[in-house]
C-alpha cells in the first residue's frame, strides 16, 4: 500500500537528539506513526514491524497508531531512519522533500537496525558501540 | 552552586530565565526550562578526547594533532565543504567563514534544510516581522502554520503567545485567539481556538484563498480549498481582519513540502494583504537555538546568509548548487568540516554515502551519527553550559549565553582558531 510519508519533530525526538547512539534515540525515530483504520488493513498491532520503501531503497520501522494523522499519510520523526529512504532532490532550492515523499509499507519479521547499524550499511565506522 | 538567568542553547526561543544547579562539573537540577532544554542542561555521555579513525578501529588522538589533521585535510581539498554552525557562537562562525575564504571552499548551515527557502522568500518579498515581546505584549491573534511548538518549541506558547501575559490585553488568555493550520492533528491543534487541518501539499492553496477573501473576492472561492471549507477559510479571514494586532509564526510544514519557498512568499504576501486592514507580522519559528545568527554572520560577512561559494575567489550563492545536500549529493566536494549539527542524521543517504568516501572533520562534544563517517571528531564545550558565546534568537535578538560551568573543553572558537592559525602559516601567510 503507498502512503504519504511526512517527517518532524516529536518531543522525544528532541530530548535524545543529543544522545543519537541511545537505544531510546532509536526507537523514537524508527517509529512510523499510522493512523489505526491504515494498520487494520495492514493486518498490524502496536510496536509491529513494518518495511518501508522510498525512492531510495528500503528500512524497517516500527508502527504506533496515531490519532494525529490522517488515512493515507504517515508521521516518522526526525532522524536517520527517515532519512535512509528520501531522496536527495531539492529542486533547486537546498531542501530536500523531507515532508513529500510516497512510500509502500508492508509488514515484515525483520527488526529495526541501530543507528550504527544504519550508518554502517553506507560505509561508516561506529565508535560507541 | 545556583547560577540564575542562564540561557538556554536549544531552539531558537532562547530562553534566558533558566535557573541551573551545579555540582563541580556536573549539572544536577535545571529549574524553568522545557523537557528539551533541560535534557540538554543535564547532558551526559560526552566524547572525553578527540579520536582517529585507524582502519577499522579508533584511536585516542590530542588536540594539537586534531587541529593538524583538520588543516592539512582542508588545505590540501580542491573543494572542502565546511557545514553545520546553527549549533554553536556567532564568534566561531565567524572563524568559519575566514577559513572557508581562505581554502576557496563552500560554507554552509543547517538553515538549507530548515529556513532556507523561508529566506528564499524574504529576499524576494521582504520580512514584516518584530520581536517576540511585541507579540507577548500587543497580539491578540497568533497563528502557528505548519508549525508544532508544544513538540518543537515548547515555551512558545507560555512566554509569547497562548499563556502568555500580554502589557495590551487585559486578559491575555481569553482575548488572545490562536489558529493552528496543519496538515496534522498535533497537541499544539488540540489547544488552538481554530483549527484548520489542510490536505497535505495544500498550503499554497489555502494561503492564495484567503488572500482572496481578504482582497473580498470571496466569491471565486470554491467550496472546499485543499480540504477546508469555504465558511471555515472565511471565518479565518474575518477573525484576522478583525484583530488589532496578529502574529504568523510558521515552521518546517510549509518549507519542508511542495512548493517551498513559493509557500513561504505566498504568507508573507497575505501578511501584507492583511496588514492594509490592520496589523500584522510573520516570523520563522527557528528550530537550533543559533541557526538565526548562523545567517546573520554569513550575511555581515559575505552578503549572503548560507550556502557561499568562495571557490571564484568571491562570495557566490546559488541555493540548489551551493548547498551542502546538493553538493554532497552530485558527490563534488572533496573534503568536510562539520561543526554544530549531524548530518548523517539529518541529511538523505545519498550524501551519506559520499561523506563515507572523502576526509571528514567534526567538531561535536557528543559521539553522534556522523561520528561513523568521521577521520576525526574533536569534543567541544557545550556554548551555553562550559563555553560563552553571542547567539541569536528567532526574532533576531542576539542573547549573550552564560557559562554555568567548567569543565576544561576547549570552546568552537578556540578550536577553530587554532586549525585558522595553521590554515594560515600553510598558506605563507
Amino acid at each position: 500500500m503507498t502512503y504519504l510519508m511526512i517527517t518532524g519533530r516529536t518531543v522525544n525526538q528532541g530530548v535524545t537528539v543529543e544522545n543519537k547512539t541511545s537505544a531510546e534515540y532509536a526507537a523514537e525515530t524508527s517509529t512510523c506513526f499510522m493512523h489505526e483504520f491504515d494498520m487494520m488493513e495492514l493486518g498490524l498491532d502496536d510496536g509491529e514491524c513494518i518495511r518501508v520503501t522510498g525512492p531510495c531503497g528500503e528500512v524497517v520501522m516500527r508502527v504506533s497508531a496515531s490519532e494525529e494523522v490522517e488515512t493515507g499519510t504517515v508521521f516518522v520523526p526526525y532522524g536517520p531512519y527517515a532519512n535512509h529512504i528520501v531522496a536527495a532532490g531539492t529542486h533547486s532550492t537546498g531542501m530536500p522533500d523531507f515532508k513529500s515523499h510516497e512510500v509502500e509499507i508492508e509488514p515484515t519479521d525483520e527488526e529495526p537496525k541501530t543507528v550504527h547499524g544504519l550508518m554502517e550499511d553506507l560505509g561508516g565506522l561506529a565508535y560507541d558501540r | 552552586m545556583i547560577v540564575k538567568d542562564a540561557v538556554c542553547p536549544f531552539c531558537g526561543c532562547l530562553c534566558d530565565d533558566i535557573e541551573v544547579e551545579v555540582d563541580g562539573d556536573r549539572v544536577v537540577a535545571v529549574t524553568n526550562a522545557c523537557e528539551l532544554g533541560t535534557k540538554k542542561f543535564m547532558g551526559e555521555k560526552r566524547l572525553k578526547n578527540p579520536i582517529l579513525r585507524d582502519g577499522d578501529a579508533w584511536k585516542d588522538i590530542t588536540y594539537d594533532e586534531a587541529a593538524r589533521y583538520a588543516a592539512g585535510m582542508l588545505l590540501s581539498a580542491e573543494r572542502p565543504l565546511l557545514y553545520g554552525w546553527s549549533g554553536t557562537h556567532g564568534e566561531a562562525q565567524c572563524v568559519g567563514v575566514h577559513m572557508a575564504e581562505l581554502v576557496r571552499g563552500v560554507i554552509d548551515n543547517t538553515s538549507s534544510v530548515c529556513h532556507g527557502p523561508s529566506i528564499l522568500a524574504i529576499q524576494e518579498v521582504g520580512h514584516p516581522g518584530c520581536t517576540l515581546g511585541v507579540v507577548k505584549n500587543r497580539a491578540d491573534l497568533v497563528i502557528y502554520w505548519g508549525s508544532n511548538p508544544i513538540d518543537a518549541h515548547p515555551r512558545h506558547l507560555s512566554r509569547y503567545t497562548r499563556y502568555a501575559e500580554g502589557f495590551f490585553l487585559d486578559n491575555a488568555f481569553r482575548d488572545r485567539k490562536v489558529i493552528v493550520v496543519d496538515v496534522r492533528k498535533t497537541e499544539t491543534a488540540n489547544i488552538a481556538d481554530e483549527f484548520v487541518q489542510i490536505k497535505p501539499g495544500g498550503d499554497y492553496a489555502v494561503l492564495s484563498a484567503l488572500r482572496a477573501i481578504v482582497r473580498g473576492k470571496t466569491e471565486t472561492i470554491p467550496r472546499t480549498v485543499a480540504g477546508v471549507t469555504r465558511e471555515q477559510l472565511v471565518r479565518v479571514a474575518n477573525l484576522c481582519k478583525g484583530a488589532k494586532f496578529g502574529a504568523v509564526y510558521f515552521g518546517l510544514g510549509l518549507t519542508m513540502t511542495r512548493g517551498k519557498y513559493k509557500n513561504i512568499r505566498n504568507a508573507i504576501e497575505l501578511v501584507s494583504e492583511l496588514s492594509r486592514h490592520t496589523k500584522f507580522t510573520i516570523s520563522a519559528m527557528r528550530g537550533h537555538y543559533n541557526v538565526y545568527g548562523s545567517n546573520e554572520v554569513n550575511t555581515w560577512m559575505t552578503g549572503y546568509p548560507f550556502g557561499i561559494d568562495f571557490s571564484r575567489g568571491i562570495a557566490f550563492y546559488n541555493p540548489g548548487e551551493t548547498t551542502a545536500v546538493d553538493i554532497l549529493a552530485r558527490k563534488e566536494c572533496d573534503a568536510a568540516l562539520i561543526v554544530g549539527s549531524d548530518p548523517a542524521a539529518h541529511f538523505p543517504r545519498k550524501c551519506l554515502e559520499h561523506l563515507a568516501e572523502i576526509p571528514v572533520v567534526q567538531l561535536d562534544p557528543y559521539p553522534n551519527a556522523t561520528t561513523a563517517f568521521c577521520n576525526v571528531q574533536i569534543p567541544v564545550a557545550v556554548t551555553g553550559i562550559d563555553a560563552v558565546g553571542t547567539a541569536y534568537r528567532m526574532d533576531g535578538v542576539p542573547i549573550r549565553t552564560r557559562q554555568v560551568l567548567s569543565s576544561g573543553y576547549p570552546s568552537d572558537r578556540e578550536v577553530l582558531l587554532k586549525m585558522y592559525t595553521l590554515m594560515q602559516e600553510g598558506k605563507g601567510q
